[in-house]
């Protein structure tokens, strides 16, 4: 017998201004009751294991503070993907930019830190890290620009060669970025003049209010700029923007190169704010990866990416904290991102359609 | 030289390989029926932990590698109610998978960290076959799931190119508009192959584990095979028959480094080995997508593309 009804999905003309808001927030809640439930069905406490997420990463001044700290990088990587996402590019290499961010500004703090004074460095330290990142990108976006080249794969593969570089001017005996007579192999700290202190007893940096201002900026560029303008009408219809004169390959490129470029500098901010030196450690922590969870759950706005990524800072911040107060594998944060984008996505569906159920005979007549 | 070293290497690069065909074949069948699932490295590790986690408790590897199998089609799952029926971003689906995978896969893994499991697939003996010099460990050495995804990638071939169920699914992926028209459900064929194609990714990520790693190591078990497999799927053209060639070069290419280590061949800085693969991937990617070449790599033309009815 078949079904007594389907499932018909119309486009809505015009999405309500209420469900914009409500669709991202119920989006965010329902994946919060299935981590629960998740949480329970495995053998952890949900109300202790939230409680304490919540208490750690955004309530006290602490959590907070920590939380607006690691937003600074999470922000970077979101508007790094989120400038290429919106044109339909897929950066998703973010992370392997993001090395060389830190690569280009440790060499920076490292070479010139001695010589120059600190109002030139800080500069200086992030215009050469956003550098870096563009250089990792230029391949992939050249060739995509060009052949045609799936920007996902490259981009992605680019990571794993970043990866293996930064590890190698680490570990190797007499590299210019290792610490020298320590024993165990670490990146040697840059002049003080490129690194910046953090504001009062907190782990935030005044870096965090410059990507503030740069996502804003951007917003601001895409909205009401002739430059994102094109980019608006190479996405919609890249035929289109052909005829109107628009250099599709010129515009691939130099959104690309800022995508890296974007990217480059949240490694930089690391450099001259919480690391101060090359270290390791950032492969194992994915804030490239997380920039595009943070990038799709804003839908690419990058006013929106500013609460995102704060959001999603909070949530690490919490989640890794759990080990210490509760029993709770400190990973719950990072499927709990995962989760959240996952919901959203499907929220989507009923942001853009109006989803009804009707009467099979209906649809036949 | 010490020719031993390489000739082992060569049967481990097989064993590479084993993962990289059934990931890339569950790649492969995805996209044929028009569905990009960049979710592929999540869905390994997660039917890589569940595998070792059911293998340990149960004593049993195949019945961690039943699971495995069963969590690969449920991850899949997702992919395809969120791209299939609810018409989501498939590229922001797959990478949304790949992180909650990878976090879901260090949640359940947390208390199995460090811990090597003790029964795991042993290689098949072919008595004194296995025992040619030379050729024995390679052609007859390897376990029984290596021969089973070589088999699986042949019936693939046969499958997708001389059935008409095959025929199908090839449509599917390259105009479902005229699928539609025929009266077949685009969504269904879809739904079903991303399932599938899932099922065998999640047979992957438990060979990985029960075969090869027999350890599970937070964050490192998997280490980017599973975007090494989606490359694998553009360098084969979406063949089956090619796949098996390239996923044998690129477990080489693998496995290359720990060899020449073994050699002590160090004119590349020991740190610097690991990238190779990635980089030969790039160029191997980068090189068949020139204009001459592009032809006749034939990916699927409604790939990524959701089918909406109505639009026509």
């Amino acid at each position: 017998m078949p079904a007594p009804f389907r499932i018909v999905f119309e486009q809505r003309a015009e999405t309500p201004k209420y469900l914009s808001a409500l669709v991202p927030l119920i989006s965010v809640l329902a994946a919060l009751v299935a981590g629960a439930l998740f949480l329970t069905a495995t053998g952890y406490s949900a109300t202790d294991t939230y409680k304490n997420m919540l208490d750690d990463g955004f309530l006290t001044y602490r959590g907070i503070t920590e939380t607006l700290g690691l937003s600074t990088v999470l922000i970077c990587t979101g508007i790094a993907a989120a400038f290429s996402f919106q044109m339909n590019l897929y950066n998703i290499g973010g992370e392997g930019q993001l090395y060389l961010g830190m690569i280009g500004g440790a060499w920076a703090g490292l070479a010139l830190g001695p010589h120059l004074p600190s109002f030139v460095m800080i500069p200086l330290v992030l215009i050469i890290g956003s550098f870096a990142g563009a250089v990792w990108i230029f391949v992939p976006a050249f060739v995509r620009a060009r052949l045609g080249t799936s920007e996902i794969v490259t981009t992605l593969l680019l990571t794993y060669v970043a990866s293996s570089l930064l590890k190698h001017f680490i570990n190797t005996p007499d590299s210019f970025f290792r610490a020298k007579n320590v024993a165990f192999p670490q990146g040697r700290n840059v002049a003080d003049s490129a690194a910046l202190s953090p504001i009062g007893d907190t782990r935030l940096y005044p870096t965090f209010f410059v990507v503030v201002a740069l996502a804003l900026f951007l917003y601001w560029l895409v909205k009401k700029t002739e430059f994102g303008y094109r980019i608006q009408v190479i996405a919609d219809s890249p035929r289109a923007a052909h005829y109107a004169g628009v250099s599709a390959n010129r515009t691939t490129m130099s959104v690309m190169l800022l995508s890296g470029a974007l990217a480059g500098l949240g490694g930089a901010t690391l450099i001259v704010g919480p690391f101060a030196r090359l270290d390791q450690g950032i492969t194992l922590l994915g804030y490239g990866y997380a920039g595009i969870v943070v990038a799709a759950l804003a839908r690419n706005n990058f006013a929106g990416i500013i609460v995102s990524g704060i959001l999603f800072a909070g949530l690490r911040v919490g989640g890794e904290k759990l080990q210490i107060s509760t029993d709770t594998p400190k990973h719950i944060g990072v499927m709990m991102q995962g989760a959240i984008l996952l919901f959203a996505l499907g929220g989507e569906a009923f942001r853009r359609y109006k989803i009804r159920a009707v009467r099979m005979k209906a649809v036949a007549q | 030289m010490n020719s031993n070293i390489w000739l082992l290497s060569f049967a481990d690069s097989v064993a590479i390989a084993t993962t990289l065909i059934l990931a890339a074949l569950g790649a492969l069948f995805t996209e044929r029926a028009g569905v990009l699932n960049l979710g592929i490295e999540g869905m390994l590790l997660t039917s890589a932990i569940t595998s070792f986690l059911v293998a340990d408790s149960t004593g049993s590897v195949w019945a961690g590698m039943l699971l495995g199998i069963v969590l690969g089609a449920v991850l899949a799952g997702i992919h395809a109610l969120l791209t299939v029926v609810l018409r989501a971003n498939q590229i922001v689906s797959g990478l949304a998978l790949v992180i909650f995978g990878t976090g879901l896969a260090n949640f359940l893994g947390k208390p199995a960290e460090g811990k090597t499991i003790k029964t795991t697939i042993e290689p098949l003996s072919f008595g004194p076959l296995s025992d040619i010099p030379g050729i024995g460990p390679v052609v007859f050495g390897q376990d029984p799931v290596t021969y089973a995804a070589l088999l699986i990638a042949v019936v693939a071939s046969w499958f997708l190119f001389r059935t008409r169920a095959g025929l199908e699914v090839r449509a599917t992926g390259d105009d479902p508009a005229t699928v539609d028209s025929q009266g077949l459900s685009v969504a269904t064929i879809r739904i079903r192959y991303t399932l599938l194609g899932g099922a065998l990714v999640g047979f992957g990520g438990a060979f990985h584990m029960l075969a090869q790693s027999a350890a599970w190591h937070l964050e490192a078990t998997t280490n980017g095979v599973g975007w090494i497999a989606l490359s694998l799927v553009v360098f084969a053209g979406w063949r089956p028959i090619r796949l098996i060639f390239g996923a044998i070069l690129f477990g080489f290419t693998l496995q290359l480094p720990f060899t020449l280590q073994a050699e002590q061949i160090t004119f590349i800085p020991s740190a610097l080995m690991p990238m190779l693969p990635y980089l030969a991937t790039l160029i191997a990617l980068i090189a068949l997508s020139r204009p001459s070449s592009r032809n006749i790599l034939g990916a699927p033309k409604a790939l990524g593309i959701p089918f909406v009815r109505d639009e026509r």
